[in-house]
């Protein structure tokens, strides 16, 4: 096709980031098919996520990527009729399985919306709240896991003189920063992103970015986003999706400029989605 | 998987939603096995007799009865077009600023409560009803047939018109706050479409608004019918308070709940005359429960989504 | 939809007779006439309801306001001529109107906690539903009536609990409704955000979702307080009453609606001035907790 040249041309303000090696996988999946109710959303998908690197997920809406994401936290147990079968393995242990302990699994999972979604309480307790669920810490040593979450979500600066106030009186880009400090107070292993810019102004979405590109130095971390740049900008791989299937996965360096599927260079060069 | 704590909470909820069918439940059996007595001593007669003899000891529903049908009737005949006018001011006509203070106030008669419209129809309706209109209706119909019976007699002031006419006040607010909200979820495009062919706002509300809120209507009248069928401190004040059915819209009667209020307290303790009270009290939750069983299967879709 | 294939019919030629201006604008006048008829009556309408809300208003006002003295908060109810007050019928309706308040709100929460979080559709959850909506509406009366076979009639005497228990009865749907209406409208994010955190689902909707829906849950009971405040009917056959002073919760309690309603029947003018005071204060009560509670729910959003 001869205007494929063209547009990825016109794709070219997009620096992918430079050919990285992937790590091992903190997390394997294997499989993996999800139903809502009698309709199957995802079809054996297989994918792995690196240790400590980011995986990007990118597809047209409703291709399953975020299904995918709330399946690694099992949020979809919250909906009668979802289920999911295969195996999403990590640490020897299918997170899939009915009998894991769900609580735990999501403290050593955490998630970040699309939307910021600041509890009805002050900023202090809305990061104190997630740890109590899990740790029993002195006075001090919540003051100082207050202040590590928020210093490593980028945000302590701009709420350290009211941490006690409501976390409703924030902005936008602030309640984001402070769901991800809520998230990572929690110290999980695993971080899952759902298209957590799409409801930001591009400062603030250039902030989130630089803080995924930090955090990933500590969390394994799964992004989803409709945003191409973003995808090139923060993954280290990126996985592509289209009608519930993984079409292809690759260095983010790869897909974005020779990707082996026909459907994956359609998509990134803009002919649909 | 389950954690203690879920399961309790979720065992807690679960047992105080059985709680309040149970609730119900006990309300129809202890007012059923409390009417009994009356039930079993005067047998299907109870339903149509119209004595009410605590002294020989021979009751019977049917004045209290057509009391509660016929004051709750005429209540809604007055009370519909003054909330379905309401509802058109507060939703079409009124200014925007005016829609809320308006609104709230018409919602503030339904925070009265019922002695006080019971007290402010004795001492105000009343003798309005007296001195000004009940004469003046009486000499109108005089010589016209069937008019001159039904509004005849002495004017007293009190009686089924003036019950119902509180009555009708009182659920006003209820009918036209549930018009109100219904007839705000017709959906901006269809009644725009209708003026965009030139429509008046009566025949926007006429063709448009009411045919697609009809059933949702219905179901506010009726729930405004419940509420006046059990309604007791206000009838009590001013119906007059006898067991007669009245010919005239004028005349005295009774409504099951001004009975039951006015006849508890010279009741003993396991008489007939008590059992009776109850048995009425089965009766009119019978009733009522059928009312708002309709007006909840007819609103439910529209207001619920 | 091609324009060449045959079809004669040129702009302008619609069939029938030409428009008749005369007749449209005699359509038109006829039209706009009904309309403003309408009008006029849904104005009239509003107006009459108004009128009377501003007339019971002026009557308690002006006839309560005559009788109001230090007195009648300090002094209980005395006989005909005597100086009393309505001490004892105001402590009753706060100690009554507090109970019934304090039963029915944590029956009336779970219960609204169960449809909005737990009954998803079910049978059971539908059943609930339907049946707080009907006691929602149902007559009051009625309900003093069972309070009365069954607290009153078995253990021999009228008493301020039995009065408690009737009043909690109503309160309890009033406090379904709004709390499930309230719990409905807190975005699922909020909730899949707890959820995400590890957080039991208890601890969700206790932490969470109740905080997020205090405002409305908050009007909601306070509807419900002023609501029975003034309710009469079922005290009638629960706690009956009573002329003296008393605190007991197992004998007879005075309460304001009640001794309105006796004093009003009366034929001593002191006991009716009074029962006139009780209505102004009542009412003056119930519609203060009403606006407070529709300008905290308001303010909320």
């Amino acid at each position: 096709m001869s205007v494929t040249t063209e547009q990825s041309a016109s794709f070219g303000g997009v620096q992918a980031r430079a050919e990285t090696a992937m790590n091992a996988p903190r997390i394997a999946i294997r499989n993996l098919d999800f139903f809502y109710g009698s309709n199957r959303a995802l079809k054996s998908i297989n994918l792995d996520f690196p240790d400590r690197q980011v995986t990007g997920m990118i597809g047209p809406s409703g291709c399953g990527k975020s299904t995918l994401l709330r399946v690694l936290n099992r949020m979809y147990d919250l909906y009668p009729g979802q289920r999911a079968t295969g195996e999403v393995m990590m640490d020897g242990v299918n997170l899939i399985d009915a009998g894991i302990d769900l609580n735990s699994l999501r403290a050593r999972i955490g998630m970040v919306f699309q939307k910021p979604t600041p509890f009805p309480m002050t900023i202090y307790e809305n990061i104190a709240f997630g740890v109590k669920l899990h740790e029993r810490l002195s006075r001090s040593a919540m003051d100082e896991r207050i202040e590590w979450s928020l210093t490593r979500a980028a945000l302590w600066g701009e709420v350290k003189d009211r941490l006690h106030s409501s976390a409703m009186g924030l902005s936008g880009g602030q309640q984001q920063r402070l769901c991800i400090a809520r998230t990572i107070a929690v110290r999980p292993e695993v971080i899952l992103f759902d298209e957590p810019t799409s409801a930001l102004d591009p400062i603030s979405t250039l902030k989130i970015e630089e803080l995924i590109d930090e955090l990933k130095h500590d969390f394994t971390i799964a992004i989803v986003t409709h945003n191409m740049q973003q995808a090139a900008r923060c993954a280290d791989q990126v996985a592509f999706f289209y009608l519930g299937e993984m079409v292809e996965v690759a260095p983010a360096a790869q897909i974005f400029t020779a990707p082996r599927e026909k459907r994956t260079q359609e998509y990134v060069t803009g002919r649909f989605g | 998987m389950p954690h203690l704590g879920d399961a309790v909470f979720a065992g807690a909820a679960r047992f105080a939603g059985v709680f309040v069918l149970l609730l119900l439940g006990a309300i129809i059996v202890v007012l059923a096995i409390g009417g009994l007595q009356a039930f079993r001593a005067f047998g299907p007669a109870f339903l149509i007799s119209t004595d009410w003899d605590p002294v020989q000891m021979v009751f019977g529903a049917a004045v209290p009865v057509f009391g509660t049908l016929a004051t709750s009737v005429l209540a809604l005949i007055m009370a519909v077009p003054l909330s379905f006018g309401i509802a058109v001011y507060l939703t079409e006509l009124a200014p925007a600023w005016v829609r809320r203070p308006v609104g709230t106030a018409i919602e503030l008669l339904a925070a009265i409560p019922s002695i006080i419209y019971g007290m402010w129809g004795f001492f105000v309706i009343v003798p309005i009803m007296a001195q000004w209109i009940q004469p003046h209706v009486i000499d109108t119909f005089d010589g016209i047939p069937v008019l001159e019976d039904l509004f005849a007699g002495p004017p007293f002031g009190t009686g089924l018109f003036t019950a119902a006419l509180i009555l009708a006040i009182m659920i006003v607010p209820f009918i036209a706050a549930t018009m109100r909200d219904v007839f705000e979820t017709v959906p901006a495009v269809y009644k725009e479409s209708a003026y965009g062919v030139g429509c008046t706002m009566w025949e926007v509300m006429r063709s448009i608004v009411i045919p697609y809120t009809r059933t949702s209507v219905v179901g506010g009248i009726m729930l405004g019918l419940g509420r006046a069928l059990g309604e007791t401190m206000a009838v009590t004040f001013v119906i007059g308070n006898t067991n007669r059915i009245a010919t005239s819209l004028f005349g005295p009667g009774n409504t099951i709940a001004s009975i039951v209020a006015l006849e508890f307290p010279e009741s003993q303790a396991g008489s007939l005359k008590l059992s009776a009270l109850l048995a009425l009290g089965f009766i009119l939750f019978v009733i009522s429960f059928i009312v708002l069983a309709i007006s909840r299967l007819l609103l439910r879709p529209r207001l619920k989504g | 939809m091609s324009a060449t294939t045959a079809a004669p019919a040129l702009p302008g030629s619609i069939p029938g007779p030409a428009k008749d201006a005369r007749v449209a604008r005699q359509l038109s006048g006829r039209r706009q006439r009904t309309n403003r008829i309408v009008k006029v009556l849904c104005i009239a309408a509003t107006v009459i309801g108004l009128a009377f809300l501003a007339s019971i208003l002026a009557t308690l006002l002006w006839r309560g306001l005559g009788g109001l003295s230090l007195t009648v908060f300090t002094t209980s109810t005395l006989p005909p001529g005597s100086q009393g007050g309505l001490l004892n019928a105001i402590i009753g309706s706060l100690i009554q109107t507090a109970l019934g308040a304090a039963i029915g709100t944590p029956i009336g929460l779970l219960v609204g906690t169960y449809l909005a979080e737990y009954s998803r559709g079910s049978a059971l959850g539908n059943a609930v539903r339907f049946v707080s909506d009907v006691l929602l509406s149902a007559p009051s009366i009625l309900i003093g009536l069972f309070v009365y076979q069954l607290l009153v009639a078995p253990f021999g005497g009228f008493s301020g609990i039995a009065g408690c228990i009737a009043l909690a009865v109503i309160v309890i749907p009033i406090v379904v409704r709004t709390t499930e209406d309230m719990l409905r409208l807190i975005p699922v994010s909020l909730r899949e955000a707890a959820v995400a955190l590890g957080t039991p689902q208890w601890k969700v909707i206790v932490m969470i979702c109740y905080r997020a829906a205090k405002d409305g849950i908050v009007t909601g009971i306070l509807l419900a307080v002023a609501r029975v405040a003034g309710e009469t009917a079922p005290l009638l056959f629960t706690s009956l009453g009573n002329l003296n002073w008393s605190l007991s919760l197992t004998k007879p309690m005075a309460s304001l609606p009640v001794t309105i309603y006796q004093y009003a029947g009366s034929a001593f003018e002191d006991w009716v001035q009074l029962a006139w005071v009780g209505a102004l204060l009542i009412t003056a009560g119930v519609l203060a907790i009403n606006i407070i509670a529709r300008v905290a729910l308001r303010g909320g959003k």
